[in-house]
Protein backbone atom coordinates (compact mmCIF):
# COMPACT_ATOMS: atom_id res chain seq x y z
CA UNK A 1 0.00 0.00 0.00
CA UNK A 2 2.96 2.84 0.98
CA UNK A 3 4.63 1.39 -1.97
CA UNK A 4 1.69 2.04 -4.39
CA UNK A 5 0.82 5.19 -2.51
CA UNK A 6 5.32 6.17 -3.20
CA UNK A 7 4.50 5.26 -6.65
CA UNK A 8 1.25 7.03 -7.47
CA UNK A 9 3.00 10.58 -5.78
CA UNK A 10 6.35 10.19 -7.23
CA UNK A 11 6.00 13.33 -8.82
CA UNK A 12 4.46 15.29 -6.27
CA UNK A 13 7.03 14.47 -3.81
CA UNK A 14 9.88 14.93 -5.67
CA UNK A 15 9.30 18.64 -6.36
CA UNK A 16 11.18 20.94 -3.83
CA UNK A 17 9.25 23.81 -2.68
CA UNK A 18 9.53 26.87 -4.61
CA UNK A 19 10.28 24.69 -7.77
CA UNK A 20 6.82 23.24 -8.44
CA UNK A 21 5.55 23.76 -11.69
CA UNK A 22 3.15 26.66 -11.73
CA UNK A 23 -0.58 26.71 -12.13
CA UNK A 24 -2.13 27.41 -15.87
CA UNK A 25 -3.89 30.76 -14.32
CA UNK A 26 -0.44 31.60 -12.20
CA UNK A 27 1.53 30.85 -15.44
CA UNK A 28 -0.73 33.35 -17.87
CA UNK A 29 -0.82 36.10 -14.39
CA UNK A 30 2.78 35.68 -13.59
CA UNK A 31 3.88 36.62 -17.67
CA UNK A 32 1.12 38.60 -17.86
CA UNK A 33 2.81 40.72 -14.57
CA UNK A 34 6.41 40.26 -16.08
CA UNK A 35 5.35 41.92 -19.42
CA UNK A 36 3.74 44.91 -17.87
CA UNK A 37 6.62 45.77 -15.61
CA UNK A 38 6.08 48.78 -13.48
CA UNK A 39 2.28 49.07 -14.41
CA UNK A 40 1.49 45.65 -13.50
CA UNK A 41 -1.59 46.11 -11.05
CA UNK A 42 -5.44 44.70 -10.91
CA UNK A 43 -6.56 46.00 -14.36
CA UNK A 44 -3.83 46.05 -16.17
CA UNK A 45 -3.25 42.32 -15.20
CA UNK A 46 -6.70 41.37 -16.37
CA UNK A 47 -6.75 43.86 -19.60
CA UNK A 48 -3.61 41.87 -20.74
CA UNK A 49 -4.58 38.70 -20.35
CA UNK A 50 -8.08 39.15 -21.92
CA UNK A 51 -6.22 41.45 -24.82
CA UNK A 52 -3.42 38.45 -25.00
CA UNK A 53 -5.64 35.38 -25.05
CA UNK A 54 -8.70 36.34 -24.99
CA UNK A 55 -9.71 34.76 -22.05
CA UNK A 56 -12.16 37.19 -20.18
CA UNK A 57 -10.73 36.03 -16.61
CA UNK A 58 -12.96 37.30 -13.32
CA UNK A 59 -11.26 40.42 -11.20
CA UNK A 60 -11.56 38.24 -8.11
CA UNK A 61 -9.89 35.55 -10.09
CA UNK A 62 -6.86 37.61 -10.83
CA UNK A 63 -6.43 38.95 -7.19
CA UNK A 64 -7.05 35.27 -5.99
CA UNK A 65 -3.96 34.19 -8.01
CA UNK A 66 -2.10 37.39 -7.64
CA UNK A 67 -2.25 36.69 -3.28
CA UNK A 68 -1.73 33.11 -3.56
CA UNK A 69 1.45 33.83 -6.21
CA UNK A 70 2.51 36.71 -3.02
CA UNK A 71 2.36 34.26 -0.61
CA UNK A 72 4.43 31.88 -2.35
CA UNK A 73 6.81 34.71 -2.81
CA UNK A 74 6.87 35.08 -6.57
CA UNK A 75 5.56 38.70 -6.49
CA UNK A 76 5.60 41.31 -4.28
CA UNK A 77 3.25 44.08 -4.13
CA UNK A 78 3.50 48.29 -3.28
CA UNK A 79 0.74 50.61 -2.98
CA UNK A 80 0.21 53.25 -5.47
CA UNK A 81 -1.38 56.85 -5.13
CA UNK A 82 -5.18 57.08 -4.87
CA UNK A 83 -7.02 58.50 -8.02
CA UNK A 84 -10.40 60.21 -8.16
CA UNK A 85 -11.64 57.94 -10.99
CA UNK A 86 -10.99 55.18 -8.82
CA UNK A 87 -13.26 56.55 -6.48
CA UNK A 88 -10.30 57.45 -4.04
CA UNK A 89 -8.94 54.09 -3.59
CA UNK A 90 -5.03 53.57 -4.34
CA UNK A 91 -3.71 51.07 -6.72
CA UNK A 92 -1.97 47.81 -5.68
CA UNK A 93 0.69 47.59 -7.93
CA UNK A 94 2.75 43.82 -8.42
CA UNK A 95 6.41 42.91 -8.95
CA UNK A 96 7.82 39.76 -10.18
CA UNK A 97 10.33 38.44 -7.16
CA UNK A 98 13.48 36.20 -8.35
CA UNK A 99 11.97 33.43 -6.80
CA UNK A 100 8.68 34.23 -9.60
CA UNK A 101 11.34 34.47 -12.38
CA UNK A 102 13.01 30.63 -11.64
CA UNK A 103 9.15 29.75 -11.01
CA UNK A 104 8.28 31.04 -14.53
CA UNK A 105 11.39 29.80 -15.95
CA UNK A 106 11.24 26.00 -14.66
CA UNK A 107 7.54 25.76 -16.05
CA UNK A 108 8.54 27.23 -19.28
CA UNK A 109 11.20 24.45 -19.83
CA UNK A 110 8.64 21.65 -18.77
CA UNK A 111 6.49 22.99 -21.45
CA UNK A 112 9.64 23.03 -23.64
CA UNK A 113 10.46 19.82 -22.61
CA UNK A 114 6.93 18.05 -22.92
CA UNK A 115 6.35 19.79 -26.40
CA UNK A 116 9.72 19.12 -27.83
CA UNK A 117 9.33 17.43 -31.36
CA UNK A 118 5.83 17.39 -31.55
CA UNK A 119 4.80 18.43 -34.90
CA UNK A 120 1.67 21.11 -34.98
CA UNK A 121 2.46 22.93 -31.98
CA UNK A 122 4.52 25.97 -33.87
CA UNK A 123 3.11 28.85 -33.23
CA UNK A 124 2.93 30.93 -36.40
CA UNK B 1 -29.47 55.16 -10.65
CA UNK B 2 -26.17 52.73 -11.73
CA UNK B 3 -23.59 54.57 -9.68
CA UNK B 4 -25.90 54.54 -6.80
CA UNK B 5 -26.29 50.83 -7.53
CA UNK B 6 -22.73 50.11 -8.00
CA UNK B 7 -21.99 51.38 -4.92
CA UNK B 8 -24.72 49.07 -3.05
CA UNK B 9 -23.08 46.31 -4.82
CA UNK B 10 -19.60 47.29 -4.15
CA UNK B 11 -20.48 47.88 -0.32
CA UNK B 12 -21.95 44.00 -0.21
CA UNK B 13 -19.22 42.83 -2.11
CA UNK B 14 -16.37 44.29 -0.03
CA UNK B 15 -17.37 42.12 2.60
CA UNK B 16 -16.13 39.07 0.81
CA UNK B 17 -12.77 40.64 0.00
CA UNK B 18 -9.98 39.89 2.35
CA UNK B 19 -9.15 43.27 3.97
CA UNK B 20 -5.56 43.68 2.89
CA UNK B 21 -6.82 43.75 -1.14
CA UNK B 22 -10.47 45.68 -0.54
CA UNK B 23 -9.19 48.87 -1.13
CA UNK B 24 -7.20 48.39 -4.36
CA UNK B 25 -9.97 45.04 -5.82
CA UNK B 26 -12.46 47.54 -5.00
CA UNK B 27 -10.51 50.60 -6.86
CA UNK B 28 -10.12 48.39 -9.64
CA UNK B 29 -13.74 47.63 -10.10
CA UNK B 30 -14.37 50.91 -10.01
CA UNK B 31 -12.10 52.03 -12.71
CA UNK B 32 -12.82 49.47 -14.78
CA UNK B 33 -16.78 50.27 -14.55
CA UNK B 34 -15.91 54.37 -15.68
CA UNK B 35 -13.85 53.06 -18.55
CA UNK B 36 -16.92 51.08 -19.20
CA UNK B 37 -19.55 53.77 -18.73
CA UNK B 38 -17.56 56.38 -20.87
CA UNK B 39 -17.26 53.35 -23.70
CA UNK B 40 -20.63 52.34 -23.76
CA UNK B 41 -23.71 52.80 -21.55
CA UNK B 42 -24.27 52.84 -17.81
CA UNK B 43 -26.39 49.44 -17.95
CA UNK B 44 -23.95 47.45 -19.88
CA UNK B 45 -21.38 48.76 -17.34
CA UNK B 46 -23.03 47.74 -14.24
CA UNK B 47 -24.42 44.27 -16.39
CA UNK B 48 -20.50 43.85 -16.03
CA UNK B 49 -19.67 44.93 -12.72
CA UNK B 50 -22.19 43.22 -11.87
CA UNK B 51 -21.22 39.69 -13.28
CA UNK B 52 -17.97 40.27 -12.12
CA UNK B 53 -19.08 40.41 -8.33
CA UNK B 54 -20.69 37.25 -8.74
CA UNK B 55 -18.13 35.69 -10.46
CA UNK B 56 -15.46 36.57 -8.13
CA UNK B 57 -17.03 35.79 -4.84
CA UNK B 58 -16.00 32.14 -4.98
CA UNK B 59 -12.27 32.40 -5.80
CA UNK B 60 -12.07 35.38 -3.10
CA UNK B 61 -13.99 33.19 -0.67
CA UNK B 62 -11.85 30.66 -0.90
CA UNK B 63 -9.08 32.63 -0.61
CA UNK B 64 -10.43 33.86 2.87
CA UNK B 65 -10.93 30.00 3.97
CA UNK B 66 -7.69 29.10 3.14
CA UNK B 67 -6.16 31.89 5.20
CA UNK B 68 -7.83 31.26 8.51
CA UNK B 69 -6.84 28.79 10.41
CA UNK B 70 -9.31 26.42 12.17
CA UNK B 71 -12.49 27.36 9.59
CA UNK B 72 -9.87 26.95 6.82
CA UNK B 73 -9.06 23.41 8.31
CA UNK B 74 -12.60 22.34 9.14
CA UNK B 75 -13.22 23.28 5.82
CA UNK B 76 -11.00 21.16 3.84
CA UNK B 77 -12.08 18.44 6.20
CA UNK B 78 -15.99 18.51 5.31
CA UNK B 79 -14.51 18.75 1.67
CA UNK B 80 -12.60 15.88 2.10
CA UNK B 81 -15.85 14.11 3.44
CA UNK B 82 -17.65 14.64 0.87
CA UNK B 83 -15.23 13.59 -1.54
CA UNK B 84 -15.27 10.29 1.04
CA UNK B 85 -18.96 10.03 0.32
CA UNK B 86 -18.89 10.68 -3.52
CA UNK B 87 -16.10 7.62 -3.28
CA UNK B 88 -18.11 5.20 -0.90
CA UNK B 89 -21.20 5.46 -2.73
CA UNK B 90 -19.67 5.25 -6.52
CA UNK B 91 -17.77 2.04 -5.33
CA UNK B 92 -20.85 0.34 -4.01
CA UNK B 93 -22.88 1.89 -7.12
CA UNK B 94 -19.85 0.16 -9.41
CA UNK B 95 -20.07 -3.12 -7.16
CA UNK B 96 -23.70 -3.52 -7.37
CA UNK B 97 -24.03 -3.31 -10.88
CA UNK B 98 -21.60 -5.00 -11.83
CA UNK B 99 -20.90 -7.83 -9.56
CA UNK B 100 -22.66 -11.26 -11.10
CA UNK B 101 -24.06 -11.80 -7.78
CA UNK B 102 -25.77 -8.16 -7.70
CA UNK B 103 -25.88 -6.24 -4.86
CA UNK B 104 -24.03 -7.71 -1.64
CA UNK B 105 -24.70 -5.67 1.44
CA UNK B 106 -21.03 -6.09 3.45
CA UNK B 107 -19.09 -6.60 0.43
CA UNK B 108 -15.14 -6.58 1.73
CA UNK B 109 -14.09 -5.60 -1.91
CA UNK B 110 -16.40 -2.27 -1.30
CA UNK B 111 -13.92 -1.70 1.77
CA UNK B 112 -10.90 -3.23 -0.04
CA UNK B 113 -11.26 -0.59 -2.79
CA UNK B 114 -12.20 2.59 -1.03
CA UNK B 115 -9.35 2.04 1.81
CA UNK B 116 -6.92 3.36 -0.77
CA UNK B 117 -8.91 6.10 -2.60
CA UNK B 118 -9.82 7.63 1.46
CA UNK B 119 -5.55 7.17 2.08
CA UNK B 120 -5.25 9.55 -0.92
CA UNK B 121 -7.90 12.13 0.17
CA UNK B 122 -6.19 12.32 3.43
CA UNK B 123 -3.08 12.83 1.72
CA UNK B 124 -4.22 15.68 0.05
CA UNK B 125 -6.40 17.45 2.84
CA UNK B 126 -3.68 17.34 4.93
CA UNK B 127 -1.60 18.99 2.11
CA UNK B 128 -3.72 21.69 1.96
CA UNK B 129 -4.47 21.81 6.17
CA UNK B 130 -2.07 20.09 8.11
CA UNK B 131 -4.77 19.30 10.72
CA UNK B 132 -7.24 18.38 8.21
CA UNK B 133 -7.22 14.51 7.58
CA UNK B 134 -6.86 13.95 11.51
CA UNK B 135 -10.81 16.27 11.63
CA UNK B 136 -11.73 13.78 8.25
CA UNK B 137 -10.95 11.06 10.73
CA UNK B 138 -12.63 12.21 14.05
CA UNK B 139 -15.58 13.54 11.43
CA UNK B 140 -15.78 9.87 10.07
CA UNK B 141 -15.36 8.16 13.64
CA UNK B 142 -18.11 9.99 14.96
CA UNK B 143 -20.45 9.46 11.47
CA UNK B 144 -19.90 5.82 11.96
CA UNK B 145 -20.35 5.46 15.76
CA UNK B 146 -23.69 7.69 15.03
CA UNK B 147 -24.37 4.97 12.45
CA UNK B 148 -23.76 1.91 14.23
CA UNK B 149 -25.36 3.26 17.37
CA UNK B 150 -28.90 3.94 15.50
CA UNK B 151 -29.02 1.49 12.57
CA UNK B 152 -31.70 -0.91 13.01
CA UNK B 153 -30.36 -3.94 10.67
CA UNK B 154 -28.26 -6.91 11.39
CA UNK B 155 -24.64 -6.09 10.85
CA UNK B 156 -22.00 -9.13 11.00
CA UNK B 157 -19.52 -8.06 13.91
CA UNK B 158 -16.47 -8.49 11.21
CA UNK B 159 -18.56 -5.43 9.29
CA UNK B 160 -18.88 -3.45 12.65
CA UNK B 161 -15.46 -3.37 13.75
CA UNK B 162 -13.64 -3.19 10.22
CA UNK B 163 -16.10 -0.10 8.99
CA UNK B 164 -15.00 1.16 12.51
CA UNK B 165 -11.53 1.04 11.69
CA UNK B 166 -10.66 1.39 8.26
CA UNK B 167 -12.18 4.96 7.23
CA UNK B 168 -10.23 6.73 9.88
CA UNK B 169 -7.09 4.73 9.89
CA UNK B 170 -6.74 5.65 6.29
CA UNK B 171 -7.31 9.04 7.25
CA UNK B 172 -4.50 8.98 9.31
CA UNK B 173 -2.39 6.85 7.15
CA UNK B 174 -2.88 9.27 4.40
CA UNK B 175 -2.15 12.65 7.65
CA UNK B 176 1.04 10.20 7.87
CA UNK B 177 2.38 10.11 4.21
CA UNK B 178 1.91 14.16 3.76
CA UNK B 179 3.58 14.52 7.01
CA UNK B 180 6.41 12.03 6.11
CA UNK B 181 6.77 13.97 2.27
CA UNK B 182 6.76 17.56 4.03
CA UNK B 183 9.23 16.46 7.06
CA UNK B 184 12.22 15.41 4.22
Amino acid sequence: MVGLSNHLLYNIKDMKKGQDPLGSLEHVVLLSVMRLGTNAYGVSVRRDIQGTTGRDISIGAVYATLMRMQSKGFIRSYTGEPTAERGGRAKRYFRMTAGGESALRNTHEIILKMSAGLKGLQVS
Amino acid sequence: MHNRAVRWVGWVFSWLVPANEREALLGDLAEEYALRAQGASCAAAFRWYLRQVCVSAPPLLWVRVARAAWPGTVGVALLAYVAVAVVEITVNWAIAHLSAVGAAAYNPLGMALTFPMVVLIGYFAAGYRRSAAIVLAVMMLLAVSVMTLTTTEHVPLWYRVAYFLVGPAAAFIGSGLSRGRSGR
